[in-house]
């Protein structure tokens, strides 16, 4: 059926090509740990039996054009073209720097904890790979200081390679405080940068002034994943009609845990859920904190495939998936979450540090019933307000999520302005939300 | 002459920003204040007009918050 054929790098020395990006199904704990439950870290052995040798003749021209080609977007949520990044990057002298990004800030997600403790060559070829093709002097991989798992396993994995002598400046692990914003973009490039690990306003794009004043290239760890797969002639973009690995990445939340899985991108999100969760749930968090509730109905026919959800005005994010019980309160869940996403606001920019925590006691109050017309209307106010209007997206996110529960729970909303709250809001909470 | 009518807009750093106010009352026509005292920026192409008050913000803010952007094209 596919008519795919490998411009370059043809993979001769492996006989099939992988599925899949992950070696299997995942599971982590439910929320506080980013240790998977019983994973093998596959060695450089390993990783060349299955994925052949590391890629060191893909031309640079010759690979960003097969990035093109894939229409390969960003993973870490945004979902940006990994093409134009990498022109950006090319159109400069040079001399910067690679950043593989592996700070999953998202507490639900954990795919990228997933890849990297499974498959940790996978990601680094595709570092190695984005630092050759923009002559970057330096690769970083960027982690929470608390990843310990991921962390032993990235270390073992630069010190194969290392032994190997494989291609591409050293590798450097780089650690920040684990906090949600530590995996924001530009709060990156600030602390490899000397400063603290904070968002920061920039006027250029990092492409041409990013750490240290240098071109820099910073992609998400299944994004590298991705291009690793392409570098090797396989196309791993979840497009049904092209060849090679067309997967999807999820983060599922189920009763018990977290399962990290892939499906095939002509598949929807409802069967992913159905396959993981038993009760059908009455509306799903998609995309995360700073993601869309979405009613059960719609959310079930959503393309697991990005540019197929895209074209229902919908965004599979960085592929969270959170099915509300049909016991939950909506309105009580969006509350709490608001709250930790006040608390972690960087408290740089006004609208960010005063708002959300406006938002977040007045979306609290509607859950228990407290909420007046007046502080309705106060609340819409603020949440025009509030768009946009941050040094990054952080605000953006919790404002997403704020709209998406006022439709998706447009019914519950009424109910609580006009009868107060309802018994959900004292049972317990069925997303959970750590301590900021 | 045809550097001053490149199509510039204004825009705030928002993380430089300390809500401290000066700019509303020199450009009340390009600069609102959000609920929290922070100011919001008109994001359309400055007229000759709006270029004066726009200058006069810049200049005056104490944080340097404030800066001209070109135009995406």
């Amino acid at each position: 059926m596919s008519t795919h054929v490998p411009s370059f790098t043809e993979p001769a020395d492996r006989p099939t090509a992988p599925a899949w990006l992950l070696p299997t199904i995942i599971r982590f704990p439910r929320a506080g740990s980013e240790g998977a439950q019983r994973t093998a870290t596959e060695s450089l052995f390993e990783h060349t039996e299955v994925w052949g040798a590391f890629p060191a003749d893909a031309g640079r021209e010759q690979l960003v054009d097969e990035l093109v080609r894939c229409k390969l977007t960003g993973r870490g949520g945004g979902h940006f073209p990994v093409a134009r990044k990498w022109r950006g990057v090319m159109a400069t002298a040079g001399g910067g720097y690679a950043v593989a990004n592996g700070a999953e800030g998202e507490p639900l997600s954990a795919k990228d904890a997933a890849l990297l403790q499974t498959r940790p060559h996978l990601v680094l070829d595709g570092l190695q790979l984005a630092a050759i093709a923009t002559r970057a002097e330096h690769s970083v991989i960027w982690l929470h200081a608390g990843a310990t798992a991921t962390r032993a396993s990235l270390a073992k994995a630069i010190a194969e390679r290392r032994v190997a002598g494989l291609p591409g400046p050293h590798i450097q692990l780089i650690t920040g405080p684990d906090r949600y914003l530590t995996g924001e973009s530009s709060a990156v490039v600030n602390a490899l940068s000397g400063g603290p690990p904070l968002p920061t306003f920039r006027r250029k794009h990092s492409s041409e002034s990013g750490v240290n004043g240098a071109p820099t290239l910073l992609h998400n760890v299944e994004t590298l994943a991705r291009i690793a797969a392409i570098a090797r002639g396989l196309d791993p973009t979840g497009h049904v009609e092209r060849g090679g690995i067309p997967s999807a990445l999820f983060t599922v939340l189920t009763p018990t845990g977290r399962t990290v899985t892939e499906i095939r991108p002509d598949t929807t999100l409802g069967q992913l859920v159905n396959s993981h969760v038993a009760e059908t749930p009455q509306a799903v968090l998609l995309g995360g904190y700073g993601g869309n509730w979405v009613p059960w109905a719609e959310f079930q026919a959503i393309p697991a495939s990005e540019p197929a959800a895209q074209l229902q005005g919908r965004s599979t994010g960085a592929g969270i998936v959170a099915p509300l019980p049909t016991d939950g309160c909506g309105i009580a869940e969006t509350g709490r979450i608001l709250e930790y996403l006040a608390d972690s606001s960087a408290r740089q920019c006004g609208p960010c540090l005063f708002g959300l925590r406006a938002v977040a006691d007045l979306v609290s109050a509607l859950a228990r019933g407290e909420l007046g017309r007046a502080d309705r209307k106060r609340l819409e106010r603020y949440r025009a307000e509030i768009d946009g209007r941050g040094g990054c997206h952080h605000p953006d996110g919790a404002m997403r999520l704020l709209a998406s529960m006022f439709t998706t729970f447009a019914v519950e909303v009424d109910l609580h302005l006009r009868r107060g709250p309802c018994r959900a809001d004292t049972g317990p909470r069925l997303i959970p939300v750590p301590s900021a | 002459m045809a550097a001053n009518q490149h199509p510039v807009r204004l825009r705030v750093d928002p993380v430089a920003c300390d809500g401290i106010g000066i700019c509303t009352h020199l450009a009340p026509t390009l600069i609102t204040v959000d609920s929290w005292g922070f100011p919001i920026v008109a994001g359309h192409p400055l007229s000759k007009r709006d270029r004066k008050s726009a200058d006069a913000a810049i200049a005056a803010c104490p944080r340097r918050a404030l800066f001209l952007d070109d135009l995406p094209n």
